[in-house]
């Protein structure tokens, strides 16, 4: 998995739900998707299932749980690709 | 310690589209989708539900400094449209709602008592932060209080404790 792509891959999936321009612009692994993005938790959900969605892969509620910045979203995208193509 | 949290149903309408596939099912326990379906208006019980959830959140993540994205742990009892309460790993968050037509609204408390004392904050009023928990210095006592603050579409929301 490259890291750049799949950072470029998660901007586009959180895109359409961020409400702060300025921090989407300069997102890095350390960007959290509440405090910095200002996603509304309600989105976090839909964010989940668009990553569910484009990797083909099933974000378990224990994932779940650390999805709340970049890091935690590129760390359970790499780690659920991994097993699925075991 | 207290919690809340609105929603603003028109901008919920447009952000948010439940009926997604499996959207639900990441939110909401079996018995809390039980109760959505059975709701004449799925729409309002879905956000109720939640601002219960998000509400008694606050006071987790406070109470614990546990941070995190696990809604279905957090298991709303629901008595009626106004109360109920919210378990998470033991602990339990009394809920009051207040639904109009354009908002739903939820405060949540660590004693049922504590209703009794909420009181509405300002928006003008200076909120500082420490350690992530909001809170505001009482003018007259110089007290700190911590407040809890929701903001969503065209409402904002802040409340905290009388002593």
């Amino acid at each position: 998995m490259n890291k750049e792509q799949t950072i470029k891959e998660l901007k586009n999936i959180v895109k359409p739900y961020i409400q702060n321009q300025e921090a989407f612009d300069a997102l890095t692994e350390d960007t959290d998707f509440i405090n910095d993005l200002k996603i509304n938790s309600a989105n976090l959900v839909d964010i989940i299932l668009d990553i569910e969605e484009k990797y083909d892969i099933v974000i378990d509620n224990e994932a779940m749980e650390r999805m709340v910045n970049v890091k935690s979203a590129l760390e359970i995208i790499e780690t659920k690709l991994s097993e699925k193509n075991q | 310690m207290i919690g809340n949290d609105i929603v603003d149903l028109a901008l919920a309408r447009k952000e948010s589209n439940w009926k997604r596939n499996r959207f639900l099912d990441k939110i909401f326990t079996v018995k809390e989708q039980l109760l959505i379906a059975d709701n004449e208006n799925p729409e309002i019980m879905i956000w109720n539900l939640w601002s219960r959830k998000e509400a008694a959140y606050k006071i987790y993540n406070r109470e614990t400094g546990i941070r995190g994205y696990f809604p279905l742990q957090l298991e709303c009892s629901y008595e009626n449209e106004i109360s109920g309460s919210v378990s998470i790993k033991g602990n339990t968050y009394f809920t009051k709602t207040i639904i109009s037509n354009a908002f739903v609204h939820t405060i949540a408390v660590v004693k049922k008592e504590n209703f009794d004392a909420i009181k509405k904050i300002n928006s003008n009023e200076t909120v500082s932060k420490a350690n992530g928990i909001p809170f505001i210095i009482d003018k007259q006592t110089k007290i700190i209080k911590p407040v809890s603050i929701s903001h969503h579409g065209r409402f904002w929301e802040g409340i905290t404790l009388i002593d």
